[in-house]
């Protein structure tokens, strides 16, 4: 019965008129039966309406009554000021249009940065119960470290502590489709992957167990987004093949959009180890689990302690113990944390100082309302209903700007999306979601209170006769002083946005400075990946690569062309042990194998003995050259000051599965350090194998051109198809676009707060020149008096830039005490750039008050230009 | 006016409304506050117009429904009348006022 009233009620809020209507023709009614009654008792017509009436009672103030009575009574005066709001914003459509477009900008970048924030920080991860995903590690002292094969299914075997556990795998793969090879990048897993995940496919089914083990038919399961682009969709996908490496795999299963739909995978299939990978010294497992219902974190690390404990034996690092991390941990790194926090951070100033823009202007229309609003105070409106009136008008502001906002900032994630994919992990969904929805919901209330509620505090509503007298002296009064000071905080966080901003491009350009060990320009870039079938041993693929690189060097415009495992400035993928015979002492130095041609392409000089040379070969005697970081580390470590000439121990990978073994290469050369682990990072460690006596699979072709590198293209493919046609190249890549990608991590944060900062710099400039024009307006006869008593133009242009330079000023003292705070944490980044560098602060005060200057500029040379005879006579 | 006249008491409009309703079957609101005045036998003082409030919250109470009808004067009038929800709603406002005036009458009857 409570609901049915309560519905009943707010029905009435919008049948108001009809009911309004009824309630009109029932009065009328019974004042004509009344009438009839008593003319029939026998009164006078006269009379008989007067008695009518007189029963009746007041009719207004039952109409009121009825009205209070049927409905809620602030829902309809709230319902009633939205209409009044509307409508007065509809009289002032520029204010309303700067105010909404504000709002909306504000509102917008910060929906689609939350979208952002939390999809990679907040919500949890895309599969059922993600607590319970783990990822499994050795664990060196202080660190993490991948798995052993044997080791892998010790662990798989703790099925009390593991419902599934995985490991995965980065393979790429040639697949024809009509007689075109594309090279599609996939995963090798364990049978069980998917439930460790979770994930059920659309479609057929996933992994059967002992599908990973040797002799079992192959088999694949595709991603949905591969399903749709490479075979249309077709439900009867199942009865077909996909050719992977030339090697009919059964389709069996497609899985469903989402997560799985991202670049680093299109393709799943069993990984099934081979003889050779069953030890415990080749670390190259990274294995993810689902810990078993109701088993903890905590559980799983003692139980894991305690298997430890009995592989002493067979477990080589004596002092590496084994850790379970949650899954989610990995995901994020700090940089990117922390980048997407200052983003967000600085989309948060930009609202603030948007809203500050509003309220200010809110307030110069709430002076010159001060006379309606006196009047309907001296009517005998109360102070809260006249505040409610006020802050229903900026709710009304605040709802078209937030759902303006809303759109925008869904343009703006569809925009950003494509860009900032690849920093984020796979798991993130950028969506404007509920969640989004709710925040921008809640942005929305926070704006109403800063523009509508604090604003309406501020307005007074004193006595009719002081507002009517005030209105008429056009003086700034003390609404004046709240906008200055707001104008001078717009100012500080806009300069604090700009000082970050300032500091994150000086690191940028920093970083763009660091010389890379090699000669950046004119190279191009790609990968390939010997399929397995087609080149068996470690000299069939010898011989491809040298074919290759012969091949090559006679394309018209390639000027030198080399094969390496891995580019300068993209990591070295090994890590092996360096010893010196006779010592018990190691070092571990990154490992990476190149040609003889590798390090003239990339114009890396060679400071002692000589470079890696065709001689080289399988058979030879092994050689190795290092870096001048390696050689200052074996002159530390060893004592040796002349590396050149020495034999050292060194671990060096095998071709295909099987694994590294030891060698005792001669250290035949040292060579000037290229940056192998990006521009930021100190120089690594490395010992350069020659490819002939340490050949891979995959590998990378480095090609400097004499002409622009990707008019070169044509012609590569065109030789690497001569040797082999089956053989796609993949990630096809200058090396700008290579050192470009190294820096996206600082990029693109740079960027955004840069952006961020510039908007709100024109906020602040807006605000001010809001204030002062304001100002100049309202003194126009003040500046008029002043002129005609002989002040010159110019002394009133200097007056008003005077003030607005001193609003600036303390703006900007406030901004630097802003900066200051904001060191800790932009410091970890910045790359050798001071958190307080005085050179960027500097920039930025400059660039700050040229906007602030020029924002002055134009009502100031509007006073200027007053003409006091005009003004005069306008208000004598 | 007569000063004999006694307002109705407070928050038992309802209750006269509803007993009326129930008592004479649908009626249109210048019966209904007449009926009233008639039982009380001009001993009450009513604003006729008071009862469309009353009539209204009893109606989204659900407690009386209306129907479109024609008045005595030939005019499209409201008749409203008793719902099954009304009748209990009637039988609770009438024990709520019996045992409200006893206790006052219990009250009244205790010697100083």
């Amino acid at each position: 019965m409570k609901l049915r009233a309560a519905i009943a009620r707010l029905q009435a809020l919008f049948r108001r008129r009809k009911l309004d209507r009824e309630l009109d023709d029932e009065i009328l009614a019974h004042l004509e039966l009344a009438e009839h009654d008593a003319v029939a008792a026998g009164l006078e017509p006269e009379e008989a309406r007067e008695a009518a009436r007189r029963n009746f009672g007041g009719i207004e103030q039952m109409k009121e009554n009825h009205r209070d009575r049927r409905s809620v009574r602030w829902l309809s005066n709230l319902q009633r000021d939205f209409r009044y709001g509307l409508g007065s914003l509809g009289r002032d459509p520029g204010f309303a249009a700067v105010a909404i477009g504000l709002l909306a900008l504000g509102i917008g970048a910060n929906s689609a940065m939350f979208s952002i924030v939390d999809a990679v920080l907040l919500k949890p991860l895309p599969f059922s119960e993600p607590e319970r995903l783990v990822r499994v590690w050795e664990s060196p002292p202080g660190g993490r470290n991948g798995t052993t094969t044997l080791t892998f299914l010790d662990w798989k075997r703790q099925t009390d502590i593991f419902e599934a556990l995985s490991v995965e795998a980065s393979t790429r793969a040639a697949v024809t489709t009509d007689g075109d090879a594309a090279r599609v990048s996939g995963k090798e897993v364990s049978a069980d992957y998917f439930q460790v995940f979770g994930v059920k496919p659309q479609i057929g089914r996933t992994f059967a167990a002992g599908e990973d083990q040797p002799g079992a038919s192959p088999v694949v399961v595709l991603s949905h987004r591969f399903w749709r682009t490479q075979f249309g969709g077709d439900p009867g996908v199942l009865e077909r093949d996909l050719m992977l490496d030339g090697v009919p795999h059964r389709i069996i299963g497609v899985l469903p959009a989402g997560a799985f739909d991202r670049d680093e995978a299109v393709f799943w299939k069993p990984l099934i180890f081979a003889p050779a990978q069953l030890n415990r010294g080749q670390h190259w497992l990274n294995p993810i689990g689902r810990l078993r219902a109701g088993v903890s974190i905590e559980q799983a690390q003692s139980r894991m302690t305690a298997l430890r404990a009995t592989l002493n034996d067979v477990i080589y690092q004596k002092d590496w113990g084994f850790a379970v991390d949650p899954f989610a941990k990995q995901l994020v790194g700090d940089t990117l944390r922390r980048s997407i926090y200052l983003a967000f951070g600085a989309v948060l100033v930009v609202l603030l100082i948007a809203c500050a823009n509003v309220a200010n202007l809110a307030l110069a229309k709430g002076a010159t309302r001060r006379k309606e609003m006196a009047i309907r105070a001296a009517l005998g409106a109360g102070r809260a209903r006249l505040i409610a009136q006020l802050v229903t008008e900026s709710l009304v502001l605040c709802l078209l700007g937030g759902v303006t906002g809303v759109a925008l900032g869904a343009l703006m994630l569809r925009a950003a999306a494509p860009l900032v994919a690849a920093s984020l992990p796979f798991t993130a969904d950028l969506s404007m979601d509920l969640r989004v929805l709710g925040f921008a919901a809640a942005a929305v209330m926070a704006v109403l209170i800063l523009t509508g509620l604090l604003p309406s505090l501020q307005t007074s509503f004193g006595k009719l006769s002081d507002a009517m007298n005030q209105g008429a002296r056009g003086s700034s009064g003390s609404g004046a002083a709240v906008r200055r000071t707001i104008v001078i905080g717009e100012v500080a966080a806009s300069l604090v946005l700009i000082c970050g901003a300032a500091l994150l491009f000086k690191s940028l350009a920093k970083l763009q400075q660091v010389d890379a060990g090699v000669r950046i320009d004119h190279v191009i870039t790609m990968s390939a990946d010997l399929p397995m079938a087609a080149y068996p041993s470690p000299a069939s693929a010898t011989t491809f690569y040298e074919a290759v690189v012969q091949r090559l060097q006679a394309v018209p415009g390639v000027e030198r062309a080399s094969v390496s495992q891995g580019l300068p400035l993209q990591g070295v993928q090994w890590g092996e042990y360096l010893s010196v015979p006779g010592v018990r002492n190691s070092l571990t130095a990154r490992v990476k194998m190149v040609d003889p041609w590798y390090f003239g392409a990339m114009q890396i000089p060679i400071e002692a003995g000589r470079g890696i040379e065709s001689r080289d070969r399988v058979g030879a005697p092994p050689v190795v050259v290092i870096n001048q970081e390696l050689a200052g580390a074996l002159s530390k470590t060893f004592g040796i000051a002349n590396p050149v000439g020495r034999t050292v121990g060194l671990d060096v990978p095998g071709y295909g599965p099987i694994p590294e073994s030891q060698v005792n290469p001669q250290i035949v050369g040292v060579i000037r350090s290229e940056r192998t682990a990006g521009l930021q990072a100190p120089p690594e460690l490395v010992a350069y194998v020659p490819f002939a006596q340490a050949p891979r699979q995959d590998i990378n072709l480095v090609v400097r051109t004499r002409t622009e590198p990707a008019a070169a293209m044509p012609g590569i493919r065109e030789a690497v198809r001569e040797i082999d046609p089956n053989l796609p190249l993949g990630d096809v890549r200058t090396m700008e676009e290579v050192k470009e990608q190294s820096m996206l991590w600082a990029r693109q944060p740079t960027w955004v707060v840069g952006a961020f900062a510039g908007v709100a710099a024109l906020l602040a400039a807006l605000g001010l020149y809001g204030v002062l024009a304001h100002a100049v307006t309202q003194r126009r006869r003040e500046i008029g008096i002043r002129m005609a008593l002989g002040a010159r133009p110019g002394d009133v242009l200097s007056h008003i830039l005077r003030s607005a330079f001193s609003m600036l000023l303390v703006g900007f003292a406030a901004g630097l005490a802003g900066a200051f705070a904001l060191t800790r944490v932009l410091k970890t980044l910045l790359f050798e750039v001071s958190a307080l560098d005085p050179s960027a602060l500097a920039v930025a005060c400059v660039l700050m008050a040229l906007v602030g200057m020029l924002a002055a500029w134009i009502p100031a040379s509007r006073a200027a230009r007053v003409d006091p005879m005009a003004v005069l006579r306008d208000e004598g | 006016m007569s000063e004999s006249k006694t307002e109705v008491p407070y928050g038992t409009l309802d209750l006269l409304i509803l007993k009326t309703l129930d008592t004479m079957g649908p009626m249109h609101g210048y019966r209904i506050a007449r009926r009233i005045e008639q039982v009380a036998e001009n001993l009450l003082r009513l604003n006729q117009g008071s009862i469309y409030p009353a009539l209204i919250r009893l109606e989204q109470q659900g407690w009386i429904g209306t129907q479109w009808g024609i008045s005595e004067t030939k005019r499209k009038v409201k008749f409203y009348s008793l719902t099954r929800a009304g009748l209990k709603q009637l039988s609770i406002e009438v024990a709520n006022w019996e045992r409200a005036t006893a206790l006052v009458a219990r009250f009244l009857e205790v010697e100083p």
